[in-house]
């Protein structure tokens, strides 16, 4: 019970943490959408008018996801959901990295052209790897404490045995 | 009827958790509606988000149909290029490098709108095309190179065409740019005679766009923070924030 205890708060605060990452990094960019457009556009990977449209939905999925963690609802589908976008994220910093581009990821604001030798991909890739772990925890184990979804289940449990009952 | 069916279920279903747990076997209680419940607020909620940025995008892209044609005339004071009527009463002046991809966002934003307000007599823009991107293009030297080939594109008579094609499109940071051949067929498709051509390869306004980049960087006016970069706009000779999208129809109103 203890243990069960302390991977709750584990939990809670790997939702937390995730939702902190996603309500920044949506914010910042629904903030500066010209950023955003040339961030996304110095992947070099989309046509133009895709980097138009991932530039303006981009922001706002982000930020979706960061107020469904941070409310706590449906939290495992929604770590299953970051865990792809890091992905993705991951990807198109590597084929930058691995294609010579010299660009900053944009992650939290920024993006777009660097001069060579002010790349820091490394970094980049490692600090999406940290929040790919926060996203893994919940995936695993989606029970936190302070989540909206116990206590839809909860609601739904009792109101459905006490029906049963009467 | 659709009760009793439920009710039938429950009844089932309770009888099949019984025998589990006299079984010894715990049943999970998973509560099927309630995850099918938080699974549709997550839907709700992603695809809401998704509604939002695409239409958030739509809005801020100009309609094509609307676009407006250019009636303006154009003229050229060195490496300055100047649009619409000099008797325009506000003076925007746009300082921009053909391979900064935030000029393309800037022209991209508010052409339509400046291109309405250039027929109408409200405005008058001088181009100021700066090259402090030469080095971002490999081999080194297409903002130069651009810069030239719109001074050519503004002698030839094809300047707000040109202007307009070169950020459609843009070459991305780190490549070559277009070459010499490629800028002179862009404005040949666009109706420039052969000394439009001539004008591109000689590269003669090299030493005009030094110096009109130079003396930019070094006005105060137009730096943030003791830099200067690009887009810099400045409506009658004060640095305006292009972030807020009223800045034109304040100055024109103002």
């Amino acid at each position: 019970m203890t243990r069960g205890r302390v991977l709750d708060g584990i939990g809670t605060l790997a939702r937390l943490g995730l939702a902190a990452v996603w309500l920044a990094s949506g914010l910042i960019k629904a903030l500066d959408p010209a950023q955003t457009y040339v961030a996304v556009r110095a992947y070099d990977v989309l046509p133009r008018e895709a980097v138009g449209v991932v530039a303006g939905v981009l922001p706002w999925f982000e930020l979706a996801l960061g107020v469904l963690l941070l409310l706590g609802i449906g939290t495992r589908a929604v770590a299953w959901l970051s865990a792809g976008l890091l992905l993705v994220f991951v990807a198109g910093v590597t084929q930058a990295w691995a294609r010579g581009l010299n660009i900053d990821c944009g992650c939290f604001g920024g993006g777009g052209a660097v001069a060579p030798g002010q790349t820091q991909y490394v970094q980049e890739i490692l600090r999406d790897t940290g929040f790919l772990l926060l996203a893994a925890w919940l995936i695993v184990r989606p029970r936190t404490l302070f989540a909206v979804e116990n206590r839809l289940a909860g609601s739904l449990v009792t109101s459905g045995s006490g029906a049963e009952r009467n | 009827m659709g009760g009793a069916d439920r009710s039938d279920r429950k009844r089932r279903q309770a009888a099949a958790e019984a025998r589990l747990r006299a079984a010894g076997i715990t049943p999970k209680r998973r509560g099927l509606g309630g995850s099918g419940l938080v699974l549709t607020i997550v839907a709700v909620v992603v695809i809401a988000a998704i509604v939002v940025g695409v239409v958030v995008t739509m809005n801020n892209k100009a309609a094509d149909s609307a676009a407006p044609a250019p009636t303006y005339p154009v003229a050229r004071n060195g490496a300055a290029i100047t649009a619409g009527q000099a008797a325009a009463p506000v003076t925007v002046d746009i300082y921009e490098d053909y391979l900064c991809p935030y000029c393309e966002r800037f022209e991209t934003t508010y052409k339509d709108e400046l291109t309405t307000a250039l027929n109408a007599g409200q405005i008058k823009v001088n181009y100021h095309a700066i090259s402090i991107l030469d080095r971002a293009s490999n081999p080194v030297g297409y903002s130069t190179r651009a810069a030239n080939a719109a001074i050519c594109a503004a002698d030839a008579g094809i300047f707000p065409a040109y202007h307009a094609q070169l950020y459609a499109e843009q070459p991305a940071e780190g490549s070559a740019g277009f070459s010499n051949d490629e800028l002179t067929a862009k404005g040949t498709a666009l109706g420039a005679g052969p000394a439009f051509g001539q004008c591109v390869a000689a590269q003669a306004n090299t030493g005009l766009i030094e110096n009109a980049t130079n003396t930019a960087a070094a006005t105060p006016a137009l730096q943030s923070n003791g830099q200067f970069g690009t887009p810099t706009i400045a409506v009658n000779g004060t640095k305006v924030d292009v972030n807020d999208t009223d800045w034109l129809q304040k100055a024109i109103q103002a």
